[in-house]
C-alpha cells in the first residue's frame, strides 16, 4: 500500500504553473527520488505536500501506519502535516541558529512530547518524566549522527556539513514515517556525501520511508529505488533508476542539457 | 562554574531584595516596590517580546486591566482586594487571547502598530468612564487596604514584601518556561517561524499562549500597583508606559538579569538622579541609545544551551 499519493496536484503562482498535474505514489519503505532541472517545480511540490503552499487542484493522500484507510491531507497547515509523521528538511538549511545543537534537535520532539501549555507555567512529575524521555531521544539521535559531543555548540557556528546533519537529526528525532529531504547533499564534499548515503540507508532500516530531491545524479541513481522526473512542473518520466538513465526524454530534458545548466 | 556563579548571583539578589527594607527609608521603599512591580511587568513582556519575538507595544493595557479589575471589584462590588487577584489574572489573560487572536499573524511593525492602537482604545475607554465603573480621567481612589487572615497589610513594608513574593513567583514561571515544551516552542518560532511549523509546532497557538501568559502575569502586577497607591488612573497605563516596558526588554535583554537591569535603568536610575531635575532624562535618553549601539541584543542577552548535562555522557 502506498504511504503517500499525489493525484493531479497543481500549484500556480499567478500566471506560472509551478506544479502541473503531478501524480506519484510512494510505497512504504521506499527511497523515492524526484529529479528535474532547476526550476522544474520540485521544491514547490514538497511545499504542497507539507502544507507550506497548499495546491490549487488535486489531492495529497496519506496513509500512516495507524490509518485504516487512506486520507486526504491536502491543504492541512504545516504543523498538522508534520504531526502526522511527514517531516522535512530544507534546501537552504533552516536551523534555529542561535540555539545549541541539542536544543535544535529537541524541537523535533515537540509534537511527540506530551506536555500541555500549563506545563510551561509549572512542571508536574508527569511532565518532568516526559521532558527527560524526550531529551533521552535527542541524545540517542545525536549519537546516531555522531554529533553528541557538539550538543552544546551554537548551531550557527558549525561547519556546513554538520549543520546538514543537525537538520536531519531534528527531522529524524521526531520518529517520522515519511522523511522528505530537499537536496540533502547540496554543499557536501565527497566524503560527507558518502556518509550521507550510509546515513540514509540506516534511516530506511529504521522503517522510515524517504522522499528526496537531489541534483547529484550519481547519488540519486545509487540511492533511490524509484524515480520521478519532472520538468516545467510536469512529470515527464518515472521508473527504476536504470530505466530513467536510458530514457531519451530524461536525457533530453536533464542529463543531455548539462551545458545549459552550467551556472 | 558558570552555573555556580549564576546561583551565587541569584542568591545575592534575593538576599538584597529581602534585606532592602531594613536599610531604606519610606521614599526608597516605595521606589523598591515600584522596581519589584515593574520587574514583574518587564518579565511578562519578555515572554511576549523577548521569547516569542512579538512586537507588543501595548503591554500597559494588560497591566492596567489587572489594576482596574482589582480596583473596580473593590470599589463597585466591595470585594476585598486580595480576593480579586484571580480575576485580575484571568481577565487580562482572556483579553490577551481575544485581542491577540485577530492580529497575531501580523509581523513585526504591523503588530506593533496594532498593539499601540489597542492601548489607545483601552485608555479612551477608561477615560470615558466605561460602564460607569472606571471613574473617568481621574480613575478610582480610596481602595481598601488588603488584609490577610485578619492582618491589615497596609504598611509600605508589607506591600514591598508582596512585591517580593510575586517577583519570586514570576522567576519560578520564567525558569520553568525555559525548560519546558511551551517555552522552547516560543524560542523556536521566534528564530524561524516556518522551520518551527514544519517540525510540528502550532505557532499561532503558542503565540496566543505567550500573550495570555504575559497578560496574566502583568495583570497580577497590576493588583500590586493598585494596592501600592490605593488608587488607579488611566495615565499610569498609557502608551508611554508600554514604550517603557518594551524598552526594558530591549535594553536589558531577554533574560532575568537583563530584565532586572532594564527595570533598574528605566525606573530606578531616574529616581537616583532626581536631583538633576530634567537633565536626568537627557542622560537617560543617551544611555538608552548607547546601550542599543553597544549591545544590540540587550545588556544581558538570552543565553542558549539550556540542556541537561547528562545527555553529553554516552551510556
Amino acid at each position: 500500500m502506498a504511504i503517500l499519493e499525489l493525484h493531479n496536484m497543481t500549484k500556480r503562482f499567478g500566471g506560472l504553473t509551478a506544479v502541473d498535474g503531478l501524480n506519484l505514489s510512494v510505497e512504504r519503505g521506499q527511497i523515492y527520488g524526484i529529479i528535474g532541472p532547476n526550476g522544474a517545480g520540485k521544491t514547490t511540490a514538497f511545499n504542497c505536500i507539507t502544507g507550506i503552499h497548499p495546491p490549487e487542484e488535486g489531492e495529497v493522500i496519506w496513509q500512516g501506519a495507524g490509518d485504516a484507510n487512506p486520507r486526504k491531507i491536502t491543504g492541512l497547515p504545516p504543523y498538522k502535516v508534520a504531526s502526522l509523521g511527514i517531516v522535512r528538511t530544507f534546501q537552504t538549511i533552516r536551523l534555529f541558529s542561535e540555539m545549541s545543537v541539542a536544543e535544535n534537535v529537541m524541537s523535533g520532539r515537540h509534537f511527540r512530547g506530551k506536555q500541555r501549555w500549563w506545563h510551561g507555567i509549572s512542571h508536574t512529575p508527569f511532565s518532568r518524566k516526559d521532558e527527560a524521555a524526550n531529551w533521552e531521544k535527542v541524545q540517542e539521535t545525536l549519537d546516531f549522527f555522531n554529533i553528541l559531543e557538539l550538543s552544546k555548540e551554537p548551531v550557527g557556528s558549525l561547519a556546513y556539513g554538520f549543520q546538514r546533519k543537525v537538520e536531519m537529526a531534528r527531522a529524524l528525532v521526531s520518529e517520522p514515517e515519511l522523511l522528505i529531504l530537499d537536496e540533502p547533499a547540496a554543499g557536501l564534499n565527497d566524503s560527507e556525501t558518502l556518509e550521507l548515503v550510509e546515513t540514509i540507508y540506516s534511516i530506511r532500516k529504521k522503517g522510515v520511508t524517504i522522499l528526496l530531491i537531489e541534483h547529484n545524479m550519481d547519488l540519486v541513481m545509487t540511492l533511490t529505488d524509484y524515480i520521478t522526473v519532472i520538468n516545467f512542473g510536469k512529470q515527464i518520466s518515472e521508473g527504476l533508476p536504470d530505466r530513467i538513465q536510458s530514457d531519451p526524454m530524461v536525457i533530453e530534458a536533464y542529463l543531455g542539457s548539462e551545458d545549459d545548466n552550467d551556472e | 562554574m558558570k552555573q555556580y556563579n549564576k546561583q551565587i548571583g541569584f542568591s545575592l539578589f534575593i538576599l538584597a531584595i529581602v534585606l532592602f527594607p531594613l536599610l531604606a527609608n519610606s521614599k526608597w521603599l516605595a521606589v523598591g516596590s515600584t522596581f519589584l512591580i515593574f520587574s514583574v511587568v518587564g518579565l511578562s513582556e519578555d515572554i511576549i517580546l523577548g521569547k516569542g519575538g512579538m512586537f507588543n507595544m501595548g503591554h500597559a493595557l494588560f497591566f492596567g486591566m489587572g489594576a482596574y479589575t482589582a480596583a473596580v471589584f473593590n470599589n463597585t462590588f466591595g470585594l476585598p482586594i486580595l480576593y480579586s487577584i484571580p480575576f485580575a489574572i484571568l481577565l487580562p489573560a482572556l483579553f490577551g487571547i481575544l485581542l491577540a487572536g485577530p492580529i497575531i499573524h501580523l509581523r513585526g511593525d504591523y503588530l506593533l502598530v496594532s498593539t499601540i492602537g489597542l492601548n489607545i482604545v483601552f485608555i479612551q475607554m477608561l477615560e470615558n468612564n466605561l460602564f460607569g465603573v472606571t471613574g473617568g480621567p481621574n480613575g478610582i481612589f480610596g481602595l481598601d487596604v488588603p488584609s490577610l487572615f485578619g492582618f491589615e497589610l497596609s504598611s509600605a513594608t508589607a506591600i514591598y514584601y508582596m512585591g517580593v513574593a510575586v517577583l519570586l513567583l514570576t522567576f519560578y514561571i520564567m525558569a520553568n518556561l525555559d525548560r519546558s515544551k511551551p517555552g522552547r516552542a516560543l524560542q523556536y518560532l521566534r528564530l524561524d517561524d516556518l522551520a518551527a511549523q514544519s517540525i510540528g509546532i502550532n505557532t499561532r497557538g503558542y503565540k496566543i499562549f505567550a500573550f495570555a501568559l504575559g497578560a496574566g502575569i502583568a495583570g497580577l502586577a497590576g493588583v500590586l500597583f493598585a494596592v501600592q497607591y490605593s488608587a488607579v488612573s488611566p495615565e499610569a497605563f498609557n502608551f508611554m508606559q508600554s514604550v517603557l516596558f518594551f524598552s526594558i526588554v530591549l535594553v536589558g535583554g531577554s533574560s532575568i538579569p537583563g530584565i532586572l537591569m532594564g527595570t533598574f535603568v528605566m525606573f530606578v536610575l531616574p529616581e537616583i538622579f532626581r536631583d538633576f531635575a530634567t537633565w536626568r532624562y537627557f542622560i537617560f535618553g543617551f544611555a538608552m541609545i548607547l546601550a542599543m549601539v553597544l549591545r544590540p541584543e540587550g545588556i544581558f542577552p538570552a543565553k542558549f544551551g539550556k540542556i541537561p548535562n547528562w545527555i553529553l555522557k554516552k551510556e
